[in-house]
């Protein structure tokens, strides 16, 4: 009983912003406000919610690595890759039937965790650090795109699974749930919505009681000053290693929805242009922290799909300004930022 | 109730549509088609004519009445080159707009991304674009040429001209393997032979090693399926090099204009099927060019997909109005009595039945030195006969998939 | 065939890809290398570059002169965006991610509002030669010896002039630099200048063997970011063996396999070089020399 107390005190903490009643019942009414409000509204802003929704979880993976680590991975897109097309390869092979999509995604994120023990065995036990982790897992991705891009064709096949080159793989089962009276297919509306609303909420509060435990503060006393923590006995390779392993995970998990979102997973999810994104939302929220993490980074998603929907050519153009000037102007961030600035108006010290 | 109207009506203004010809009064509702196309990004150049294309068609349209009396009313959305925009845009122009008709796509991966959402919703969507072939899908129609069309022309007739020794330099992806594949097993039933291929991955600018392979190999024509801007660079070093073999393609001139862009000679003695470039001199050609330079002056180039998407507005128009229905299944009972046709700026054109492509008149076009262009040999009626013939019969059912000749439908 | 023939090709192959290492590398390696800035928008310097040397060259104004004002306009561009985003950034250098992605998303679709989606190019300068069976383009031989004149440069440069020491001690110690009298902020200002004029260079001297777009930069931004990442810090001692290094992976990858190997060759030595060499080659010939 003790012991489980302590484990729920670490829900808050020096590492995550916001504590007290105040904070805790706001969160209760952002809860229910999300829980309630696909009776509000249509069935094409449920599933654009759960796409953005899907987004988050590589993005609270990769402020677990950069922001509280202090390593910055480049490549969470190889493990979102390798996620979701692991989700193919098992889902078109073995079907949908006695609830297998549901052990799909389990094993298929395993499966990125694996990939991500290795290469970060690799990483960290080779002392590689800074910029320079950085530009090895970007050249990790990158690898793993260009050669997917020529896989189209039939020779490159796991089992039934085609793996269809540059054109991407599609035709895997959504979620299905097995239910007495048949199974439920999550399409993604409201029922794949509370799915994924219930694994956000779930990975959120996990990941506020990881961080604010001691593995959190070893890993921050990391990201602090390397050598400090190392002379006080700890061995930073492996806090780095696991809080890499855990943002790899995450980063599959978003793979995986997303592969069942749409039905469909291609290279391109590996590029460039989408390993640059999960680095433009957290420090645009502000890495150093989660919950600003998970703001902004549905902040972005939706400022920036609504700006290409209203924006016409212009999308890009101001897109690029607003990273320029936040940047500049909220360097730890917009949310955290501006989440310190209502901290001190109320009094309180709101930064972690 | 008020509200609600206030709701359609911010949302409409939101969502960027437009009712074209307003002059004229329209009783009915209008007919809602979605155009999602990139008009920024590594495609763009070649795609804004396609949106462009569509907007004149649907004010022509308009100003002449509407469809069945309905205006047509277009929803467009900038999908940025990005496969993500696509299955973010399919999804609201189905489910939030609404839309009768989708019209979308320029690559490949894009027409992929969005297709399981198509078939989730049970949409219908036009691919307005030339592509490497094998959509068996009955919630797909597809405007654009496809291989057999264009290289069961072009090869033979190439091969019969300057020799049987082919090289194929095509980028790494779906539509290049596919379309070399279509090469190899053409120039093989014509008693040709190979004397090399090479795939280039997307986005590489730099050819001088395969210069120097295609000089090794001593080919009478090397056949060039390179896409995106980054390997058009192949042409002007591959002229740099002096390799001087004459070129035949499926993808340029028609699609991305090389020969306006690069300077001459870089593409002398490229030879290109297509179904429609602005340099076509018919009376049907001369008039749609026109018509189009007059509603949008600046356009750099009219090429194959502005004419495919053009076309296919009317060719809905007509479904529509022959079916007295916007619905998909009433469309396809027009589409299976095979002969939705139309005089297209190309010529004429059907939709074939069974794979929902569509028949072509094929124009060789020849650049010449000072990048001028002469059509030594049009092939009228050109059918997409290969899905027909390989066993995809979407009168019958409805598979969804994307074959390809080494991996083509299970026969019956 | 003969050996001549086939050493003269394998050599004008390497010198190939040499010289596009090396002059995709050279600004991101002064800007990246010596400043530990990520410039994300080093292609759209390139394509500033181009896009200036072909409007220049179109005027009638001859290549060369051409390709020098391209040079010059991206230095002055380069020293413009330093003034207004890059100078803030010094002391956070992952956030410069940030920021040359929003710089590098404006300048692309910027330029394809304002200059419309492509550009007529100027055809490729001197022609070809023949050589045992083979026609060779004489310009890359010209790209090759550019590369050559970059690195020359560059090591006169940053060794034998004041302007070189003063950056080589900011860079090193900056508030050393500053309390010895070295106006610290004109020095980074300066050598961002010269990185982003080396890109532009770069732009223009691969302007007429390309097709010019406002996305052109990106095809320059893999090779670039490897070079110097296997090369480390310093300019001439790393990029130059680097880029010798990772164009015989190229050339030799690309002649047996083709392209594709050609490009994952690259990123697998680029893992490699990094994993056994954490500070580049530059790191490990200097520790080695010290």
């Amino acid at each position: 009983m003790n012991a489980l107390t302590r484990f729920f005190a670490r829900l808050e903490g020096p590492q995550t912003i916001g504590r007290g009643p105040g904070f805790w019942i706001g969160f209760l009414v952002v809860l229910t406000g999300a829980c309630l409000y696909p009776q509000f509204s249509d069935g094409y802003t449920v599933g654009n919610t759960v796409y953005f929704f899907t987004w988050v979880f590589m993005a609270l993976g990769l402020s677990l690595i950069w922001g509280y680590g202090g390593a910055l991975s480049f490549g969470q897109t190889a493990f979102f890759g390798i996620a979701g097309y692991s989700y193919g390869i098992l889902t078109i092979n073995f079907g949908a039937a006695y609830g297998f999509t549901l052990v799909a995604v389990v094993l298929a994120v395993a499966i990125a965790a694996l990939f991500a023990v290795l290469l970060g065995y690799f990483l960290f036990f080779g002392r590689i650090s800074g910029v320079f982790l950085g530009i090895v897992t970007l050249s990790v991705t990158l690898v793993l795109e260009r050669f997917m891009a020529q896989t189209a064709g039939p020779e490159w096949r796991i089992g039934s699974a085609r793996l269809n080159g540059f054109n991407g793989m599609s035709n895997m089962p959504p979620l299905t749930i097995p239910w007495p009276g048949g199974d439920i297919v999550l399409f993604p509306d409201v029922q794949l919505y509370y799915v994924v609303l219930g694994l956000l909420v779930l990975v959120y509060l996990l990941l506020r009681i990881l961080v604010n435990s001691s593995f959190g503060n070893v890993l921050v006393a990391i990201r602090e000053n390397p050598e400090r923590a190392e002379m006080l006995g700890y061995d930073i390779r492996k806090y780095q290693l696991g809080a890499f392993v855990i943002g790899a995970a995450l980063a599959g998990l978003s793979g995986v929805l997303y592969t069942t979102w749409g039905q469909y997973i291609t290279p391109s999810s590996m590029g460039m242009t989408a390993a640059a994104l999960p680095i433009v939302w957290v420090a645009v929220g502000g890495r150093s922290d989660i919950t600003s993490t998970l703001i902004g980074t549905l902040v972005v998603l939706s400022a920036f799909q609504a700006l290409t929907i209203h924006g016409s050519q212009y999308a890009l153009v101001v897109m690029g300004i607003l990273l320029v000037l936040t940047v500049l102007i909220a360097p730890r961030g917009l949310i955290l930022s501006g989440a310190s600035r209502i901290g001190r108006l109320f009094g309180k010290r709101g930064d972690a | 109730m008020s509200g609600k109207i206030m709701r359609g009506l911010r949302a409409a203004a939101l969502s960027g549509t437009l009712v074209l010809g307003s002059g004229v009064a329209f009783a009915a509702d209008p007919i809602k088609l979605g155009v999602l196309e990139d008009q920024s990004g590594d495609f763009a150049a070649a795609t804004i004519g396609k949106v462009h294309a569509i907007q004149l068609a649907a004010e022509e349209i308009n100003k002449a009445g509407g469809i069945d009396g309905r205006p047509l009313e277009l929803v467009i959305y900038d999908t940025q080159s990005d496969n993500t925009r696509y299955q973010e845009f399919m999804r609201r122009v189905l489910q939030r707009d609404k839309v009768d008709a989708v019209f979308a796509g320029f690559s490949s991966a894009s027409r992929e991304a969005y297709r399981p959402i198509v078939n989730q919703f049970d949409g219908l969507a036009f691919y307005n674009n030339q592509y490497e072939g094998g959509v068996c899908d009955a919630n797909m129609i597809v405007t654009g040429a496809v291989p057999e069309q264009q290289f069961s022309t072009l090869i033979p007739w190439m091969m019969e001209k300057y020799g049987k020794k082919v090289y194929t330099l095509a980028a790494d992806y779906n539509f290049g393997q596919i379309s070399a594949e279509w090469v190899r097993n053409i120039v093989k039933e014509n008693g040709g032979e190979m004397v090399g291929e090479d795939f280039i991955p997307l986005g590489v600018s730099q050819f001088s090693q395969n210069i120097q392979n295609i000089q090794k190999a001593k080919p009478d024509f090397v056949v060039t399926l390179l896409v995106g801007t980054a390997q058009a660079s192949y042409y002007e070093q591959a002229a740099a090099a002096s390799v001087n073999l004459p070129m035949a393609s499926s993808v340029n001139v028609g699609q991305g204009y090389e020969h306006k862009r690069f300077k001459p000679p870089s593409l002398k003695d490229m030879y290109v099927t297509t179904n429609y470039i602005e340099e076509i001199d018919t009376p049907a050609s001369k008039a749609f060019f026109a018509k189009f330079k007059a509603k949008f002056p600046d356009e750099p180039y009219v090429n194959q997909e502005a004419e495919n998407s053009y076309l296919a507005v009317y060719l809905y128009k007509q479904m529509v109005e022959r079916a007295k229905s916007t619905k998909r299944d009433d469309l396809r009972k027009e589409i299976a009595k095979g002969d939705v046709c139309m005089d297209a700026p190309e010529g004429k054109v059907c939709l074939d039945p069974k794979s929902q492509h569509m028949s072509h008149t094929i124009y060789l076009a020849k650049v010449g030195a000072d990048h001028s262009i002469t059509f030594p040999k049009v092939w009228e009626d050109i059918k997409p006969y290969w899905l027909g013939e390989a066993g995809c019969d979407l009168t019958k059912s409805d598979p969804s998939a994307q074959y390809t000749p080494s991996n083509p439908p299970p026969k019956p | 065939m003969d050996v001549g023939t086939l050493a003269f090709s394998a050599l004008y192959q390497f010198g190939d890809a040499f010289a596009f290492l090396v002059l995709s590398a050279c600004g991101l390696a002064v800007i990246f290398g010596m400043m530990g800035v990520i410039n994300l928008a080093h292609g759209e310097f390139i394509m500033c570059g181009a896009y200036v040397t072909v409007s220049v060259a179109h005027t009638g104004l001859p290549l060369p002169l051409a390709i020098a004002c391209g040079a010059i306009v991206s230095a002055m561009v380069g020293a413009l965006v330093e003034l207004i985003v890059i100078r803030h950034l010094y002391e956070r250098p992952l956030d410069t991610i940030v920021a040359t992605w929003g710089l590098s998303l404006i300048a692309t679709q910027g330029t394809l509002i304002l200059l419309g989606s492509t550009m007529a190019g100027v055809g490729t300068p001197f022609g070809s030669f023949q050589m045992g069976g083979y026609s060779y383009s004489l310009y890359r031989l010209v790209l090759f010896f550019m590369a050559l004149a970059v690195l020359a440069g560059l090591y006169a440069l940053f060794n034998w002039t004041r302007f070189g020491v003063m950056a080589r001690a900011t860079i090193q110690v900056p508030h050393m630099a500053a309390a010895l009298g070295v106006d610290t902020r004109l020095v980074y200002s300066l050598t961002f200048a010269l990185g982003a004029g080396l890109a532009g260079l770069t732009g223009g001297l691969y302007a007429p063997t390309m097709t010019l777009v406002p996305t052109m930069g990106t095809t320059f931004i893999m090779e670039a970011f490897v070079t110097v990442v296997v090369g480390g810090a310093d300019v001439f001692l790393g990029t130059a063996p680097a880029a010798a290094v990772l164009a015989v992976v190229k050339s030799v990858m690309t002649s047996w396999q083709g392209q594709l190997f050609g490009q994952i060759g690259l990123l697998v030595t680029v893992i490699i070089v990094i994993r056994v060499l954490p500070k580049g080659i530059s790191g490990f010939l200097l520790r080695e020399r010290a």
